[in-house]
């Protein structure tokens, strides 16, 4: 072999290598992506369920106390109800968001009776709950977040190339979507809460 | 002989690129997580550092900080020797605009800003802002109020100073540079990297409960404790407990230094000094209390830390500003590429020549 075909040969190895490096990095970085959305998506799932488990108890807390006001709780126990932890992400999204608007609903009412905001349980309760979903909405941002590279990655190059080949698709967001269905009607006159002067 | 070195250095520029395309994709591939929200598993954090128990105190220009690499150099040319090069950090609070979290940086990667990059002048003087620590390598975070009045009321004889005050480091840092210290008429090059309290950082590692470490001190190569699973290591050690040489306790190793706040606030029981030495304040029980609990960290409490899964990245600035480098790196490793095969092509071309 010539020197200048060596040198041929080594410029086209070398390109080779590279291709293959990159082939190797964006697959593994995809997988990796994946697996960090599966991750982030039961992190979500663990704070749903602990409000699920959470809500009947402040319902029930509250239930004798706010006995004029059992739409808001029907709501709250209504909207509970429609929770399924099998349920596809893209339906979950909307029960959450009905849910979180509901129990919003029901702490904004409470608001309104003192002897219902000094039961110690209830306080405790509501603090737990507003805990719940001070964390469910962190952890639907960083799962969010997570979906919105995973998709970003695959649609750009080198991942585009290989998303084509082993069929990758994109994920879709946890949100409360454009219909979302059985959402309450959450603004304060619904139920008779007026704006504070 | 120049297309040789530009083959070899295109080539190494590529690896480095490489290894930055893949750091890259890592630090791109994670969302950022709130620390009052952390999960465990891997996570990356951005927020700013925060002293947790110990600071370090920088060599070159005494800056508290969490990590620090000071190098010097001496000479000039194929003359040049690095005459002192030394690498620590200590385990700090992260702070986000959620809350504060424990980062232990065991066997982490670091990217440092350099902080101080001079040179001596051309009569051999100090290069101004050089300011070298001639203390210990560490103080605490909180200084205990009569300590530091008691330190500054204390007077030190200059006959007791070659042998006080330089622990840690710093005697190493002294001793490295001889008896003449910084002095004598060479060049010297002194360059520091350092993360100090109030720097913004992205942190990439595990999350997980401090409990469930396996080895909390460190997992890097340089941990002395990584060592123990080397059999002739534990053959030594073995022999060494057998000949009576290993101490039992860390009273028995360290003597004072294993007493709680000893040197770094007020000692919660009565050292043993020499006799002229003037015996330091007990700690009341409320101190004593705090200086035994400094060290101790919760099991249930969530710390960020190296895992075999997950290495742990401590990088300077945003998630933003670090992948840009990584990406930079990258970019490079490429040009490195082509400088390799412009090379190889040149090599090929005259060595024909050179061989006749």
């Amino acid at each position: 072999m010539s020197p200048l075909a060596a040198a041929a040969f080594f410029a086209v190895a070398l390109v080779v290598v590279i291709v293959a490096f990159l082939a190797m990095v964006t697959y593994n970085a995809v997988v990796a992506l994946r697996n960090r959305i599966d991750k982030a998506w039961g992190n979500v799932e663990v704070a749903l369920r602990q409000r699920h488990d959470q809500l009947p108890a402040l319902v029930d807390a509250v239930r004798d106390l706010m006995a004029f006001e059992q739409d808001v709780l029907v709501e709250v126990t209504r909207q509970r109800a429609r929770y399924a932890a099998d349920a596809p992400v893209a339906a979950q999204g909307p029960v959450s968001a009905a849910t979180t608007s509901a129990v919003r609903a029901l702490f904004a009412v409470v608001e309104r009776y003192p002897e219902v905001r000094s039961q110690e349980n209830v306080l405790r309760l509501q603090g737990e709950i507003e805990r719940l979903e001070g964390q469910l909405a962190d952890r639907r941002e960083l799962y969010n977040d997570q979906v919105f590279r995973f998709n970003t990655t695959i649609a750009q190059v080198p991942a585009v190339v290989l998303a084509g080949l082993l069929g990758w698709e994109a994920r879709p967001f946890f949100d409360a979507g454009a219909n979302a269905e059985g959402a309450p009607d959450v603004s304060l006159d619904a139920h008779g809460v007026g704006p504070v002067r | 002989m120049l297309a040789l070195l530009g083959l070899v250095g295109g080539l190494a520029l590529l690896g480095r690129g490489l290894r930055a395309y893949r750091r890259a994709g890592r630090v791109a591939g994670i969302a950022t997580s709130r620390i009052a929200t952390l999960a465990a598993g891997e996570v990356r954090l951005a927020g700013v550092v925060e002293v947790d128990v110990l600071a370090l105190v920088s060599p070159l220009q005494s800056v508290p900080c969490v990590y620090y690499r000071s190098r010097i150099r001496e000479g000039s040319g194929d003359d040049a020797r690095t005459v002192f090069d030394e690498e620590r950090a200590v385990g700090f609070r992260l702070h986000d605009a959620s809350g504060t979290l424990r980062v232990l940086p065991g066997g982490a990667r670091w990217e440092a800003p350099l902080r101080f990059d001079a040179a001596t002048d051309w009569t051999g003087g100090d290069p101004p802002g050089l300011n070298v620590n001639p203390g210990a390598a560490h103080r605490p975070a909180e200084q205990d109020r009569e300590a530091q009045i008691a330190a500054l009321l204390t007077v030190r004889p200059p006959a007791d100073l070659p042998g006080e005050g330089l622990d840690g480091g710093s005697s190493l840092f002294a001793s490295s540079l001889g008896a003449g210290g910084l002095g004598g008429s060479r060049r010297r090059d002194y360059e520091e990297r350092r993360l100090e309290p109030g720097d913004t950082v992205t942190v990439l590692g595990s999350a997980l409960p401090f409990g469930d470490l396996e080895a909390p001190v460190g997992t890097g190569p340089g941990d002395p404790a990584s060592a123990l699973d080397d059999p002739e290591v534990a053959m030594n050690l073995a022999e060494a407990r057998e000949a009576g040489i290993l101490r039992a306790t860390p009273e028995e190793a360290w003597g004072n230094a294993a007493i709680p706040g000893f040197g770094i606030g007020r000692p919660t029981r009565v050292p043993e000094l020499d006799p002229g030495a003037s015996v330091p304040g007990l700690a009341d029980g409320e101190a004593a209390a705090a200086a035994e609990a400094r060290f101790a960290i919760p099991a249930g409490e969530l710390v960020v830390a190296a895992t075999t899964e997950h290495p742990l990245a401590i990088l300077a600035g945003t998630p933003g500003e670090a992948r840009g480098r990584e990406e930079a790196r990258a970019l490079l490793g490429l040009a490195g590429a082509a400088l390799a095969i412009v090379s190889a092509v040149i090599l090929a071309l005259t060595l024909p020549g050179l061989l006749r």
